[in-house]
């Protein structure tokens, strides 16, 4: 089993951000984030240390939610002061983006750390169409496209141009290339039964996050797994990431307390504004293919608002508690669903980032020395299927 | 749109269609002879098309002496002669490509700017032939199958039309001599390659881009081998940007510019 460390670089210095969108940022403090951005980053180094092979940086827009508008930037830092640890961007927001830039950011990435990128492509969540201005009716056609074009800049010898839908160029010639050829690990989301294709028709690892449950994560594993083999591949355990949220301390009761006051400072006050635009953008546009990947995105969400704490454990849904459960909870997951990657977000919400330090701390002491075999040589097919 | 006439070129006679308004531009048809569309249509827009029924297609007869690629593009150059008066532009899809190319090669003075449309011909010996098998063949040539106007020539016809591949390259996928006089060719030359092609791989479009001079390899996306019909309105309008600003067609022309969506 490897694991991915993500962190949200949120601003914890509000206490109620409203429900408007976008999120006013009058109530930035300046001084307070410089001491954020650098603690952050600390932490982002401190998880190679810890264990983690893959350190996370991901996309987001106009709000608290998280500080990294553009996550290359944090990639570049965590690139140059990493040495081992695989530098996941998970990723850009591909449909809002310049598909061109975002080649050459990762292509830059990827020299940068010797080969170490991998390379994700987000359609990132409603909100972000609203912030950028681009139609979410377009996302899918935007996604399919960039995709090819950023494969094709990445690895055409030759300069090119491009006659598409959304994206036209006459001549392109990406400097530097990418390290790692034809072109870098790709990741993409596949929470839904169209990403979860796509994401197999692109040849790309799959995340699969905020899970409602074992069984519907198995199915969509499952389509995962059957459009990559319509496709001519068989992904690995490997390629299978599980996204969970994470606390570890001495007692359940401890844990429990850290992360479920994260997670209501996470909802109730990091979430406000961005739910405002989502409600928009799913209830009045086609950001969703279908009414069943939006009912899916409305169970995802009410399973966070109705289901109790508890019973989010019980289920499996979040790896929380003394180090030993957290052992008992990983092989639990790995053993319903085959996956042989699991990416964990620990700090969620206001967490103190001693308590992120201290979960890191157990994760290389006594979890992941317990639970690294799982995966290793087995086939996920076998849960999935 | 397109009026069918008759030109008397030295060796013979040779059958075409023409019609559009604009500078004229020699359109060399594939291995399925002449096919107007809806592509062609929207060129048309912006330039006279000239396009030649070449010997033994479409129910004509070849024309002796005329049995190898280099004598066909000396008969087309003497179409040009015939019928143009001067350089011409040129634009060949697949089949038609290769010939442009031979074209330039041979005849520099006739050739204006030139555009290669998914071109045969350059297929390395590594890389497998196409698929035989009709419904992967369709998959091949067609992005779009319910694109493709409805057809007019008769099963016989068609199978002709095949057969006079054989008799001007015989079974040669990569002209070694034409590859290797690629360098001689001066004009501006605009490579297209749908992205979704499986007829002519990317290493053919990769080597004509790096041993043709002054030459732009441009992906059109989400179309196969018959580029024409499954992406007819950036066909037209990559075309007609090429052939109107040359060189300066890698310049955004911001407001100015016609979009692809505004040619049909």
């Amino acid at each position: 089993m490897r694991f991915s460390y993500t962190h949200h670089m949120p601003y914890t210095g509000v206490t109620d951000a409203g429900q408007d969108w976008p999120v006013p940022n009058k109530q930035f403090d300046a001084e307070k984030g410089v001491e954020m951005f650098d603690r952050y980053i600390e932490d982002k180094i401190y998880a190679e240390q810890a264990g983690f092979d893959w350190i996370g940086s991901n996309e987001h827009h106009f709000s608290p939610y998280g500080m990294m508008p553009n996550p290359n930037l944090v990639g570049a830092v965590v690139a140059n002061r990493t040495r081992r640890a695989g530098i996941l961007q998970s990723g850009n927001i591909v449909p809002i983006s310049n598909p061109i830039r975002i080649a050459e950011e990762y292509a830059m990435l990827d020299v940068m750390s010797g080969g170490r990128l991998i390379a994700g492509f987000m359609r990132g969540i409603p909100h972000e169409y609203v912030a950028y201005n681009v139609s979410p009716d377009e996302s899918y056609g935007r996604m399919y496209e960039a995709i090819e074009l950023i494969k094709k800049a990445w690895s055409s010898p030759e300069p090119f141009g491009w006659e598409g839908e959304f994206y036209q160029f006459r001549a392109v010639s990406i400097w530097p290339r990418p390290v790692q050829k034809p072109y870098p690990r790709i990741l993409m989301s596949a929470s839904s039964d169209a990403s979860a294709r796509l994401a197999a028709e692109v040849g790309a690892s799959a995340g699969f996050l905020r899970i409602a449950d074992f069984d519907s994560a198995r199915n969509q594993i499952k389509v995962y797994r059957d459009r990559a083999k319509e496709c001519g591949w068989s992904p690995t355990a490997d390629d299978v990431m599980i996204g969970m949220n994470c606390c570890i301390a001495p007692t359940y009761e401890e844990a429990k307390e850290i992360l479920q006051n994260g997670q209501k400072y996470f909802f109730g006050v990091l979430g406000g504004g961005i739910r405002t635009a989502q409600q928009l953008v799913v209830q009045k546009t086609r950001y969703f293919k279908d009414a069943g990947a939006a009912e899916k995105f409305a169970k995802k969400t009410a399973v966070q608002r109705e289901v109790s704490f508890d019973e989010r454990v019980e289920r499996g849904l979040i790896v929380c508690g003394t180090p030993e459960m957290a052992i008992d909870q990983i092989r639990r997951i790995h053993g319903e669903l085959g996956n042989g990657r699991m990416n964990l977000s620990v700090k969620i919400g206001n967490i103190a980032d001693h308590h992120v330090t201290r979960t890191l701390d157990y994760l290389r002491d006594v979890v992941f020395p317990a639970v690294r075999p799982l995966g290793e040589d087995n086939d996920p097919a076998q849960a999935a299927e | 749109m397109f009026n069918e006439k008759t030109s008397k070129v030295a060796k013979g006679s040779l059958k075409y269609l023409t019609g559009g308004s604009g500078r004229p531009l020699i359109h060399l048809h594939g291995a399925g002879g002449v096919r107007p569309n809806p592509g062609l249509e929207a060129l048309g827009k912006n330039v006279t098309l000239y396009m030649p029924v070449l010997p033994g297609f479409d129910g004509t007869s070849t024309i002796d002496g005329v049995d190898s690629m280099e004598t066909l593009a000396d008969l087309v150059a003497d179409f040009i002669d015939k019928e143009i008066g001067e350089a011409a532009d040129i634009i060949g899809l697949s089949f038609g490509g290769w010939l442009g190319a031979w074209v330039a090669v041979r005849h520099p003075d006739k050739v204006g700017q030139l555009c290669l449309e998914n071109p045969a011909g350059f297929r390395p010996d590594s890389v497998p032939a196409p698929s035989s098998d009709p419904e992967t063949r369709k998959q091949e040539m067609y992005a779009y199958p319910d694109r493709v106007p409805a057809e007019t020539k008769s099963e016989e016809m068609l199978a002709q039309n095949r057969a006079m591949l054989a008799h001007y390259h015989g079974d040669t996928s990569f002209d070694a001599d034409l590859a290797g006089q690629l360098g001689k060719i001066e004009c501006l030359t605009m490579i297209m390659h749908g992205t979704r092609d499986g007829r002519v791989p990317e290493e053919a479009v990769q080597l004509l881009k790096r041993d043709i001079p002054r030459s732009h390899l441009i992906y059109v996306y989400d179309a196969a081998h018959s580029l024409e019909t499954d992406q007819p309105a950036r066909f037209a309008h990559l075309v007609s940007d090429f052939m109107e600003r040359a060189e300066a067609f890698l310049v955004n022309q911001g407001a100015a510019g016609v979009r692809p969506q505004q040619v049909l």
